[in-house]
């Protein structure tokens, strides 16, 4: 399309778009001020006026949380509790939304209802009684404590439902005539079928559980079980003075760095999680 | 909805009586699978939301069985300035963060709902912030804000962000801004997406306007996304947590009322009063969550 309606149209779009990457540098700013901050000598991390690139690159910053503090520990604890708590959400989640999906028995509708009822409430609410239900289990400082209330989600049920409802009966059909029960049936036939929700289902609960700080904090309190953003939150109440200013933004990018790299390589995979949980497409 | 039929498609294949003990035995399979998610939900979700209701009935400090004092727990809350200056300051920041942050997502979605070359960049650029932990986040911006930090220096000010009760909350939404802007943005990208672009066509040929386009096809079209964000703004915003315990411990005016919840019961350990404080922002929330979804509601008519 040209004529002056068009040329107008695309100076219009292109401003837009500039003044948007003009907001983008400033958003990015943030994280590129990070990064060389930590790589900075303790003595110019606050220099002013503000200096972008250090004098000299601090390469041996990037071993200080590992050789100072017990960072290592906490990123393991983590990563252990993070995949465990995605790998049980994925199974539960796909196992519940299957039978919600494509069975009819008495109490069902009761079961999603509940499950939708859980939906609206923000978790925090019940950490009170939670905690001390879990004190009562002896699950304080354990792993247990940090994983299995984490076991399953509303929003995971409710996605698999969905996802596993548009999957086509006569599949299913199919599968029964050739004999396989109900378990084999969704085994091979219905996962294959819903491997990209359940990957956008994985993720999203991966990145929601790096993130956790609130129920580790009550539950894991000790050095053996804190996850990342506890051992952060501490080891940043220990490190107050600008000296440890490298130190803490090291620990702080390198403890982003999973969620980031997941993000970006499996961008798609998370907006359709976000777009899910919102029930926009 | 859709339900497997076990009935035999054909109308001469044997008598269904045969079908009705494996249906019996395939439903219990189906109840099985729904048991590990449910048995959890009960055990860690429904059990204590209702046990919230009951503690909040009692003085309770964890260690001492609760003692019934009836709804004083709530009287005490009432008149509690802290409990006050709590909800008052999460209403401040949540207004303060997601205003600014659902605004700037809905115009930066207009912008990059295109294929110009650099867009998708744009996006990963506003994107990347919601990837991170709020932890993480706290501790990046503890730097960013200080004194001698990125923001003054940028600013050209001199201001103690987070030690000083005038600018302590604003410090912290100014992050809030930039950690939750992305987020926002991707459900107006998707929003924006699943408008058919015919709709858009069709009324340029009638000659539509930018504006008139925007408000006659794009905005009431994104209604139902514009409901969820902001029932999803007002959930995070009451969600906050972390950045006031990790960069002000709740001094300095920024005490949020899950950090109220928080200092309640686990440093003073009155569990009861904490449990009131969750009653009634459940009850707060949900009818917030009512209210936005009937005023959503009228508008699309």
């Amino acid at each position: 399309m040209s004529g002056p309606r068009g040329t107008a149209a695309r100076v219009g779009r292109v401003t837009t778009l500039v003044v948007a990457g003009l907001g983008g540098l400033v958003f990015v700013s943030v994280l590129v001020y990070a990064v060389l901050t930590a790589l900075k000598p303790a003595s110019e991390v606050l220099a002013v006026p503000l200096r972008w690139l250090p004098t000299t690159f601090e390469w041996s910053n990037l071993t200080l949380p590992f050789t100072e503090t017990p960072f290592a520990r906490y990123f393991l604890n983590s990563t252990v509790v993070g995949v465990s708590v995605t790998l049980l959400n994925v199974v539960t989640c796909t196992a519940a939304g299957f039978s919600f999906a494509k069975f009819q028995y008495r109490g069902r509708n009761a079961a999603f209802m509940i499950v939708l009822a859980t939906l609206m409430i923000p978790v925090e609410i019940i950490y009170v009684p939670l905690y001390s239900l879990v004190y009562s289990l002896g699950w304080v400082n354990s792993f247990a404590g940090l994983i299995v209330p984490a076991g399953t989600s509303a929003f995971g049920i409710f996605l698999m439902r969905q996802a596993i409802g548009n999957v086509p009966d006569e599949l299913l059909e199919a599968a029964r005539l050739d004999g396989a029960g109900d378990l084999r049936t969704l085994v091979s036939i219905v996962v294959p079928v819903v491997k990209g929700p359940m990957a956008a289902l994985a993720l999203f609960i991966f990145m929601l559980n790096w993130d956790s700080h609130l129920w580790p904090l009550l539950i894991a309190s000790d050095d053996e079980h804190r996850t990342l953003p506890v051992g952060l939150a501490a080891m940043q109440a220990d490190n107050l003075g600008s000296a440890a200013v490298p130190m803490m933004l090291v620990a702080a990018l390198l403890a982003a760095l999973p969620t980031i790299l997941l993000f970006v390589t499996l961008q798609r995979k998370f907006v359709e999680g976000v777009t899910m949980s919102a029930g926009i497409r | 909805m859709t339900v497997l039929s076990i009935r035999p498609q054909a109308p001469d294949s044997p008598a269904p009586r045969r079908a009705k003990p494996a249906r019996r035995r395939r439903n219990a399979v189906a109840m099985m699978l729904a048991v590990p998610a449910m048995g959890l939900f009960l055990v860690f979700a429904i059990y204590p939301m209702l046990r919230v209701f009951y503690l909040s009935l009692f003085d309770y400090s964890l260690t001492a069985p609760p003692e019934f004092i009836g709804f004083r727990n709530f009287t005490y809350l009432a008149t509690d300035p802290q409990f006050g200056a709590a909800l008052w300051q999460t209403v401040v920041y949540a207004v303060g963060t997601y205003v600014p942050a659902l605004t700037l997502a809905l115009v930066l979605a207009h912008a990059l709902n295109t294929r110009a070359p650099g867009s998708g960049l744009l996006r990963l650029l506003y994107f990347l912030p919601v990837a991170i932990s709020w932890v993480a986040v706290s501790v990046i911006w503890r730097v960013v804000l200080n004194p001698d930090g990125l923001l003054n220096q940028a600013l050209g000010l001199h201001l103690n962000w987070l030690t000083s009760s005038s600018s302590a909350m604003w410090g912290l939404v100014v992050m809030g801004v930039w950690k939750e802007t992305g987020f926002f943005l991707i459900l107006f990208l998707a929003g924006l997406q699943s408008i058919p672009p015919e709709l858009h066509e069709a009324s340029r040929l009638d000659g539509a306007g930018a504006f008139a386009r925007f408000r006659y096809i794009t905005w009431p079209m994104l209604l139902p996304v514009t409901a969820v964000c902001s029932v999803m703004a007002v959930i995070r915003g009451f969600q906050a947590f972390s950045p006031q315990l990790v960069l002000t411990d709740g001094g300095f005016g920024t005490q949020v009322v899950n950090l109220f919840v928080y200092k309640t019961a686990f440093e003073n350990a009155r569990m009861g009063r904490a449990s009131a404080v969750a009653v009634l922002m459940f009850l707060l929330l949900f009818g917030l969550t009512l209210l936005q979804l009937k005023v959503f509601a009228r508008r699309d008519r």
